[in-house]
């Protein structure tokens, strides 16, 4: 013990604000991830600056033909410029990466916290309705949705999240059980504290952590999911410029046209290698043991 | 309840019982953590209460200071059954009695500055404006010793006699008469544990505030008490003053603790009366006296009959059949002098 | 056997690489362990106890720096590479922790646990090794062994886990054990028992036994010396009953009178004023002297430890023995860096 204790007590952390923002962020990888999300992000606010050409402008002429000096991302199977559709899929995807997720929190987490801190009955009923949930398999679930409400990307959107919903509650309710034990909430209810100011004084900041490095990676997975919906007509509709549509698209001329499918295949992986580094981040920054170096 | 004159009953406890239901397999069984205690501490008084794994006090703690409701039985603040009390009576309560935790560093609120965590009593009671917190935050820092400029800090860049002062600041906020404070130095190193025995001294005497010293530390428990109660499996089996326990214990039970504490002076080995056997589990517990299985000197009516507390002396008791007995030998000789049950 | 020394610290220190800098965790230990007796390592948290007992058996982050010898059986064991430390482990030198709990596999039977240390340094059957692992679990004191063998840890209280531990640690007939606060976790009355069972077991084995703890009492019943540490330096190494009678090091006096037991009836405890030094900017000389009411000017430097003719050895400018012809272990040579705890 004593040897831990020297190590985590008595290291002086990294000094200056540069240090203290990277501690914040998780190391080198978090950095990285949020670096490169930050980037990603850039290019897709700025989309309708940044893209030389028109997203739906075709070029007859110019069908399948690979990348040029105007055109470095070549043109897909109508002819359309294919930098400027990724630019602009930037927009849909991140939207319902980060959206989906936001929108799965908002649900999970209440009904989380009222789990873990309730216990008893409400806790039992609560997770065997999100038991239910999660028996469906998740792809069966979207579809299903879809096939009420019609595809679509706001759908596609909604879709992924009704699947998130049951992963967040429980992740959330672990990480509040886990407060709940500690003697700083048995004190703050001997001290007079009610539920609610615990709850939200004690409890939300404390359990928090895991939820975060979860969103991240369920914002990672989103995207893989969306693609696997726009594959099957599910998802976003074209001609709407959506990262896993134009997989589905190319996936026709791959040996003939491979950056049809490349580009957007290389959009998806590095997003998803953002939100991974972000979560790896995440996680170390949140483990009392970890010493920045 | 208590004997000395003048001095005014802060707390009673009255045949205190706290059962949990367990599930062993298919059966349903009850964890008999506290089995009737009875216990009394006088305004400004320091009673430990002292015992191993699965003796109960930690729950009989936790039952004064109102984190968990009794299963049977009354405990009595300021003459107010606090059992029986609704959410208004509850708070009320909770100014008068607090408890105080092990370990530092879990009970403070690792993201929370320290003057937060001090405050935090005042804010749930919306004690005076804030200004008037503040500085009521000031005056208990000074108070338990720790420096003003810590006020902001985080609980890990304090030292663990630091968190603990915290933690004892936090329980002063509400000015109670009685704190529960359950194993608060075990955790600390021998020159910290120093200085909060000596905080804890230096608030009874100037705050007149009593004390319930929970821990398994027989030579802290020695120095700062001035009665103590020890506790095995869910029972009181002796009480007394400090002299009385530690120079004269009549339980068998309290003689082997004795004997077992480990004294930092070679010269005083500790004596080879060693108990045997493993602390049952307070689940199924012996019939009779419950220590019969691992009494060295255990006599036939243990294992049948409970014994009842005996007084030796108006402040010493134990309940022990075979200490009972010697008293009865002893009254016979002289002139009988049977007082009530006393505790 | 000869005369030898079983185990030698000579200028041991352990350094940390951390953001913050250098955290120097032990330094400069010299100490000699004899064979057959039981040596008692005491101090707070933070002085380096389990450190040095880390360095010894290889067990130290890759962070750690050892620098300085560790002589095991005259051999230094810093030039072992870690098949040759494994072969150490649980064979020739053994350790206990303090938390039975996750000591032992929670997914095995315990008399297997105890027999798979076996079988890991000696060659025999599997029947053998029960055989022995059942041996081992009644010496111990394991009421009813052979019903008990296939039981997993959480059948067993505190105080049975802990005797299921010192039965694997004594398996293989270990020369050396170490113990890092074997008792702390348990109740009184079975930490009495336990301390009972090690001195036997010692008597019974010829074990030498490196008792580390934080609780005085423990130490000054169970060991033969008793070496104090303090912030990472060796401060005073003496028989106990010596050292508890008349310590000579300002800081052990200090931790002796902070003791409730040794209190003058109620009151206040004596208190030693201020607080551990930060290990990543230590003081030079001595580091307990911002704390020690005696400390002088020549504190700044050394002292190093040095050994009486009684055999009570003091790191301390104001023991008269100081005075004397130049002590060893003095830093005149420089130390052999080596590296610590490395790919395990």
């Amino acid at each position: 013990m004593s040897q831990a204790t020297v190590s985590r007590d008595t290291v002086q952390r990294g000094t200056g604000r540069r240090g203290a923002l990277a501690r914040r962020l998780g190391g080198r990888e978090g950095v990285a991830g949020w670096a490169i999300l930050a980037v990603l992000v850039l290019i897709a606010v700025l989309a309708p600056v940044l893209a030389p050409h028109g997203v739906n402008t075709i070029d007859d002429s110019r069908i399948l033909a690979g990348p040029d000096l105007s055109h470095p991302f070549g043109y897909d199977d109508l002819g359309r410029d294919l930098l400027s559709r990724v630019l602009y899929a930037y927009r849909v995807s991140l939207g319902i990466s980060i959206g989906s997720v936001l929108l799965a929190m908002v649900v999970g987490i209440p009904v989380g916290v009222l789990a873990g801190y309730a216990g008893g009955w409400t806790d039992m009923l609560l997770m065997r309705g999100i038991d239910l949930l999660l028996a469906f398999p998740a792809l069966l679930l979207a579809i299903s949705l879809i096939a009420i409400l019609g595809p679509g990307t706001l759908v596609a959107l909604i879709a992924i999240a009704v699947i998130y919903v049951p992963i967040m509650a429980r992740v959330v309710r672990s990480s509040v059980l886990v407060v709940r034990g500690q003697p700083y909430v048995t004190g703050a209810r001997a001290r007079g504290a009610t539920h609610l100011a615990i709850i939200r004084g004690h409890v939300l900041p404390n359990a928090i952590g895991p939820v975060l490095v979860q969103a991240s990676v369920l914002m990672a997975f989103a995207i893989v999911i969306e693609a696997a919906l726009s594959f099957l007509g599910l998802g976003s509709q074209p001609p709407t410029p959506e990262l896993g549509l134009m997989l589905a698209e190319g996936n026709d001329y791959v040996t003939t046209a491979p950056w049809v499918e490349v580009f957007p295949g290389l959009a998806i992986a590095v997003t998803v290698l953002a939100f991974n580094l972000i979560g790896d981040g995440l996680r170390r920054s949140f483990d009392p043991n970890w010493i920045a170096r | 309840m208590t004997d000395a004159p003048g001095d005014r009953s802060l707390l009673e406890v009255e045949d205190l019982v706290k059962r949990y239901p367990v599930r062993r397999g298919l059966r349903r069984a009850a964890v008999h953590a506290v089995d009737g205690v009875s216990l009394t501490v006088a305004a400004g008084e320091i009673v430990s209460l002292v015992g191993e794994s699965g003796s109960g006090k930690t729950t009989l703690g936790q039952c004064v200071t109102g984190l968990t409701r009794p299963t049977a039985g009354l405990v009595r603040f300021g003459g107010a059954d606090l059992a029986s009390a609704g959410a208004a009576e509850l708070r009320a309560f909770r100014r008068r009695v607090q408890p105080v935790f092990q370990d530092p560093r879990s009970s403070l609120d690792p993201r929370w500055p320290i003057e937060r965590t001090i405050r935090e009593p005042l804010d749930a009671h919306r004690d005076g404006t804030s200004a008037e917190r503040g500085e009521r935050v000031r005056t208990l820092m000074d108070l338990v010793g720790l420096p003003r400029q810590l006020a902001w800090r985080r609980p890990r860049e304090l030292s663990g006699g630091q968190q603990q002062r915290v933690a004892i600041a936090a329980a002063l906020a509400l000015g109670p008469e009685l704190l529960v404070a359950d194993e608060p130095v075990s955790a600390l190193d021998v020159s910290v544990q120093a200085q909060i025995l000596n905080l804890l001294t230096d608030l009874r005497e100037r705050l007149g505030l009593g004390l319930l010293f929970i821990s398994h530390d027989l030579s802290v428990v020695e120095h700062l008490s001035d009665r103590v109660a020890v506790m095995y499996l869910g029972r009181i089996v002796e009480t007394g003053t400090v002299a009385d326990v530690f120079t004269r214990p009549r339980h068998p039970y309290t003689k082997a603790l004795i004997d077992a504490i480990p004294h930092p002076d070679p010269a005083r080995r500790m004596t080879r009366t060693r108990l045997t056997g493993e602390i049952p589990s307070p689940i199924n517990p012996p019939a009779g006296c419950r220590f019969h299985p691992r009494c060295p000197v255990a006599l036939p009516a243990c294992a049948t009959q409970d014994p009842v507390t005996t007084s030796f002396t108006a402040t010493h008791s134990a309940a022990c059949h075979v200490a009972a007995a010697s008293v009865v030998s002893l009254a016979a000789a002289t002139e009988p002098e049977k007082k009530e049950p006393q505790l | 056997m000869t005369s030898q020394p079983l185990l030698e610290f000579r200028n041991a220190s352990v350094d940390y690489a951390t953001s913050g800098g250098t955290l120097s965790a032990v330094r400069d230990v010299t100490l000699t362990l004899a064979a057959g007796e039981t040596f008692g390592l005491v101090g707070e948290s933070g002085c380096g106890k389990t450190t040095l007992s880390m360095a010894l058996m290889g067990l130290l982050p890759p962070a750690a720096r050892v620098s300085g010898e560790i002589l095991f059986r005259g051999a230094s064991l810093g030039t072992l590479a870690e098949p040759a430390r494994r072969e150490l482990r649980g064979n020739q030198i053994s350790m206990i922790f303090q938390d039975p709990a996750t000591s032992l596999d929670p997914t095995f039977g315990v008399g297997f646990q105890v027999a798979e240390t076996i079988r890991a340094h000696r060659d025999v059957s599997r029947k053998q090794a029960k055989a022995r692992a059942l041996r081992l679990l009644a010496e111990v004191g394991i009421p009813d062994a052979a019903a008990r063998y296939a039981d997993p840890p959480h059948r067993l209280s505190g105080g049975m886990r802990q005797r299921v531990v010192l039965a694997a640690a004594l398996a293989n007939e270990p020369a050396l054990l170490l113990a890092d606060e074997p008792t702390t976790a348990l109740d009184v009355t079975i930490q009495a028992q336990i301390l009972d069972l090690l001195a036997d077991l010692q008597r019974d084995h010829g074990t030498t036994i490196l008792l580390i703890g934080h609780d005085l009492g423990v130490i000054a019943q169970v060991c033969d010396r008793v070496g104090v540490m303090y912030a990472g330096q060796l401060v005073e190494v003496a028989a106990t009953a010596e050292l508890f009678a008349a310590p000579k090091h300002p800081y052990t006096r200090a931790l002796l009178g902070a003791l409730p037991t040794r209190a003058h009836g109620p009151g206040r405890l004596p208190v030693i004023p201020g607080q551990v030094p930060d290990l990543t900017r230590p003081p030079a000389g001595c580091r307990f002297k911002d704390r020690c009411p005696a400390a002088m000017n020549v504190c700044d430097t050394g002292p190093a430890l040095v050994t009486g003719a009684d055999g009570h050895a003091v790191a301390c400018w104001l023991d008269p023995a100081a005075d004397g012809p130049a002590p060893e272990g003095s830093a005149t040579a420089a130390p052999v860096t080596l590296e610590g705890g490395g790919d395990d």
